[in-house]
This record gives C-alpha cells, structure tokens and sequence, in this order.
C-alpha cells in the first residue's frame, strides 16, 4: 500500500512538474498560429522525454550514477567539458527564463515594478529550498502545478470540433520555415536537457536502486504522459480562442486569458496559480540542474540531502547560477525571448545530452539485466536521430525567422 | 597600395549596409507594413478580451491593469516604428492610417490600465478595440490587395 502511495505521490509530482515556461509559450504560440496541427509535435515530445527520462532513471537507479557522471565517463574530459559548457549555457539561460517568468506571473497577480518582482521570486527561492526537504519541493510545486488542470477543463468547455483536434495529431509537414520552427521549438520545449540532468539526480538524492525501477517507470510514462495533456491542453484552447483572432501571444499573462474567458476570475486565478507552481518548480529544477552538472563533472559533493555544510561548493554554485539568472532578467531582455532562444539553443546541446544516456543504458556489462530492451533501444535511437536532426535545424529556423517572427 | 585602398572601400560600404540594416533605414515596404498592421490587430483582439474580462466582472484588476500596459506599450512601441519608418509612395495612406490605429490603441490601453475594475469603461473599451481591430483589418485587407 505504502508503494501504491509512493507510485502516486512520484506521478502526480511529474505530471505537475512537466511543464515549464517553454512549454507555456511555445504551445501557445503554436495554436495561436497553426490551430491544431502541432499537436503531434507535442505527443513526439512527450514521448521522447518519456524515453529518456525512464532511462536515465534507470541508469541512476541501477548504477548510482547521474547523466554528467555518465557524460564524463563516456565522453572522457575534452568532450565531456564541451557538453558541460553547452548545458551550463543553455540551463543559465533556462533559469532566467523561468526566473524572469516567475516575476511575470507575481507582477501579475499583485502588480508593482518588475524588478521587483525578480528579487522576490529569487529570494522565494532559495528561502523553499532551505526550509523544504527535496521530496518536499518536489511535491510543493508538482501539486500546485495540477491547479494547470483548469486548462483541460477549458478546452472541455470551449468544445472545439474535436475531430479537427484529433487530425492534428497526425504529423503534417510545411515548407513555411516558421512552422518548421515551431516543430523543433514545441518538441524541444518538452525535452529540455535540465529535465533529465534533475530527475536522474533527483533519482539519487531519493536513493533510488533497482527496487525502484518500476516506480520509475511509472513515474516517466504516466506523469510525462499526463503532463503531456497538459500541454496539448494548452494548444487546444489558445488555437480555439486566438487562432481566429489573430492574436500573437508574445506576452505571458495572454497564456491565461482564454481560461478568464471561460471561467472568469476564478479560473483566472486557478490558470496562473498553477503557471506560478509550473515555474516556479523549473527555476529550482533547471538551477539545480546547472549545479548537478558542475558538481558531478568536478567530483564535488553535491546533493541537496547533503546540505550546505557537507556540499558547500555545490550550494554555492547553485546560488552563483541563481544570481547570473537574476542579472540576466534584469538587464531588460524580454523573459519570453530568453525562453524562445534557451529552449533553440537547448537543441543543440541535446545530442550531448542524450547520447551518454542511450550507450550507458544500453550497455549490459554496465546495467546488467537492467539494460534497454529492444523497445527502450529503438525509440532511444530513432529518437536519437530525430534530436541530431534538431539540432542541425535549430539555428538556422531561428536566423531565417528572425526568431519566430516570421 | 591600390588593393589595400580597395578594401578599405568594400569594408566601409560593407559596414554602411550592416548600419543601414540594424538602423532600419530604408523605404517601408507594403510587406513590412502589412506586418506592423497586422500586429496591432492582434493587439486589439487581445485588448478587446482583456477588456471583456474588465466588463463582465471576470478578471482580476491587477491581472488587467498590467495587461492593458504591457500590450499598450507595444502598441506605443509599433506606432512609434510606424511614424518613424519612411513609407514607398504606394503605401503612404495606409502608413498613415496604421499610426493613427496605434495611436487610438495605445489611448485605448491607457484606459483600460486607468480603470481595470470599472465595468463600465471595460465594456465601453471592449467595443472600441473591437472597432479598431476592424479598421485594422481593413487596412490589412487593402495592402494584401483583398478589400472589395
């Protein structure tokens, strides 16, 4: 009973956990302009996440080793410091991101300057994680973020002809760079590097071994599989209401307007409530990220179990990425298009990322009987293919639509 | 001698060209204008739901007043672009027409940011941005060569 509980508790945490800023508005922006068609883009996503975070789970569980532990020893020192380069710069860019998202959303529920705003939702920060537990801030912001469930019950509301809903999960292909863009910028959103960097530390910190497979597993395929209705949920109601208007969501708070409309204030409140848990919970993910990978690759102690006494250099470090975040959001540059460039450029680093995880979880004399089957093989490796894919694509769409502007 | 006075004049009219593009001198095309118009029309669909909210009691003031700046001040922004651009002769009217809507937006959102729990003024900015998207949408319609 106690581990049906457990099971519960890890899954309702991913399913609340999945969504992050990225997330928020790219899949807006995608129904804004495209309606329906990218939700196949979305369940690709999901799907890959899904993958390979049971994988690296695994690998944490089976071996005590997280991803930049992996990476290291893989890729050996020269491409291994590559890699955590690449990731420190994308995660940096991340925590800014939801850091700058995070105030966005607090201006919005109280108003006043936004400067503000982004040194209250930092101090917020660091005062959650030095009161809570990790188990603690997992499940904080992962039941807070199902508050996002209010969007499902918008799009139930607004009735859509869902026959149309459903041809858009049946992938469709455009010579329009910008829907190419939005290909990569919706897939990458749901497969940002720090997601695996956290859940497979986090796998360690909550000393994870080979009984907790099946929790795992779990954990990945229904929680990232729920949580990826939330994000269609979030293409759904914003390619009902702002497709046919023309709206261009460019601003954060536009995400929640289409639950005003169906729910008015209450709903209004549920909508960036649940925004607010989604955020919030990625800047402590992708910070921690950041510092997991510093402090694996240098052979620090590091852990949130551990403390500040017995990690120091790693509780520094994560403070240190928190204060550039903070710097950067500061510095005027717009948060939603910090978003748009860390979730691009995520896509670069993703093969980096990825590839440790797939040979390392594939390997027998390393995982045992616990190495991929041939379903985990084949879906790490065509997906494998689809990121180098990505990756190649990911900058130029950029530069050819001026960043999504078309 | 002749070569390196040569390269210095690539060079120079190299970085002229970088100048002019990052400045965005240059005549306003009609593709470029249909772009700006057709940001403020989204503008004014976004204003006339944050405004419906404002109408129907069904938002909260902080929410719609930080709303109605943010959106106001990107139609300042595109108006202020708008004037500043040098339009072709062929899309002047329209050029015009354009700032004049950005103008009637930012208004209109300065309203809305004034009085974000005042029902009646919502409902009254409702139908005006409504009105604007139109005028919007019409002057799209004519640069794309689809008005009747």
């Amino acid at each position: 009973m106690r581990t049906i509980f457990k099971i519960a508790l890890g899954i309702i945490a991913a399913i609340g956990g999945f969504l992050d800023i990225g997330d928020l508005v790219f899949n807006t922006q995608a129904g804004a302009l495209y309606r329906y068609d990218l939700l196949w883009a979305v369940v690709l996503g999901t799907i890959g996440i899904a993958v390979y975070a049971e994988m690296s789970g695994r690998v944490a569980a089976v071996s005590n080793r997280p991803v930049f532990d992996a990476i290291r020893m893989r890729m050996g020192f020269g491409l291994g410091l590559v890699a955590l380069v690449a990731s420190t710069f994308v995660n940096v860019l991340t925590v800014a991101a939801e850091l700058g998202g995070l105030a966005i959303i607090l201006q919005l529920l109280f108003d006043g300057p936004f400067s503000l705003f982004v040194v209250i939702a930092l101090l917020s920060v660091v005062v959650i994680v030095a009161l809570l537990p990790f188990g603690g801030i997992e499940r904080l912001f992962g039941y807070g973020g199902l508050l996002m469930l209010v969007f499902v019950a918008t799009a139930i509301d607004q009735s859509p002809d869902w026959g149309e809903v459903a041809q858009g999960f049946v992938p469709s292909f455009s010579n329009s760079t910008l829907y190419l863009y939005f290909v990569v910028g919706v897939f990458a959103a749901a497969l940002m590097p720090y997601e695996v960097h956290f859940y497979s530390s986090g796998a360690i910190e909550e000393g994870w071994d080979e009984k907790s497979l099946k929790e795992n597993r779990l954990n990945a395929v229904i929680g990232y599989g729920l949580g990826g209705i939330l994000a269609c949920a979030l293409v759904v109601v914003s390619g009902f209401l702002f497709h046919p208007l023309g709206v261009q969501p460019n601003d954060l708070g536009t995400v929640a307007l289409p639950v005003q409309g169906a729910f008015g204030e209450t709903g209004l409140l549920l909508a960036l409530a649940g925004m607010l848990f989604c955020v919030g919970g990625a800047t402590i993910d992708s910070s921690f990220a950041a510092s997991y990978n510093l402090a694996q690759f240098l052979g620090w102690e590091w852990g949130r179990y551990r403390g500040p006494r017995k990690a120091p250099r790693f509780t520094f470090s994560w403070l240190v990425f928190l204060f550039l975040a903070m710097l950067i959001v500061l510095s005027g540059i717009n948060p939603v298009e910090i978003t748009e460039y860390s979730v691009v450029f995520s896509v670069v680093a993703l093969p980096l990322t990825y590839l440790p995880i797939l040979l390392i979880g594939g390997d027998p004399s390393f995982m045992g009987e616990h190495a991929n089957g041939r379903i985990s093989a084949t879906l790490g490796w065509v997906y494998f293919g689809v990121i180098v894919i990505l990756a190649l694509a990911a900058i130029p769409l950029l530069l050819m639509t001026n960043g999504g502007g078309g | 001698m002749r070569s390196g006075r040569l390269g210095r004049r690539v060079a120079a009219a190299a970085l002229a060209a970088v100048l002019l593009a990052i400045s965005g001198c240059g005549d306003l095309s009609r593709d470029e204008l249909n772009r700006g118009v057709e940001s403020l029309s989204a503008l004014a669909a976004q204003g006339e739901l944050v405004a419906s909210g404002v109408a129907r009691d069904a938002t909260k003031s902080t929410y719609a007043r930080v709303m109605a700046k943010t959106l106001g001040g990107e139609a300042e922004h595109e108006a202020e672009k708008l004037a500043d651009a040098e339009p072709s002769p062929e899309v002047r009217a329209e050029r015009h027409a354009a700032v004049r809507i950005a103008g009637e937006l930012a208004e209109l959102f300065s309203q809305l940011q004034t009085f974000p729990g005042d029902e009646r003024h919502g409902a009254l900015v409702e139908k005006h941005m409504g009105e604007v998207k139109e005028q919007a949408d019409a002057v799209v319609a004519r640069l794309t060569g689809e008005a009747p």
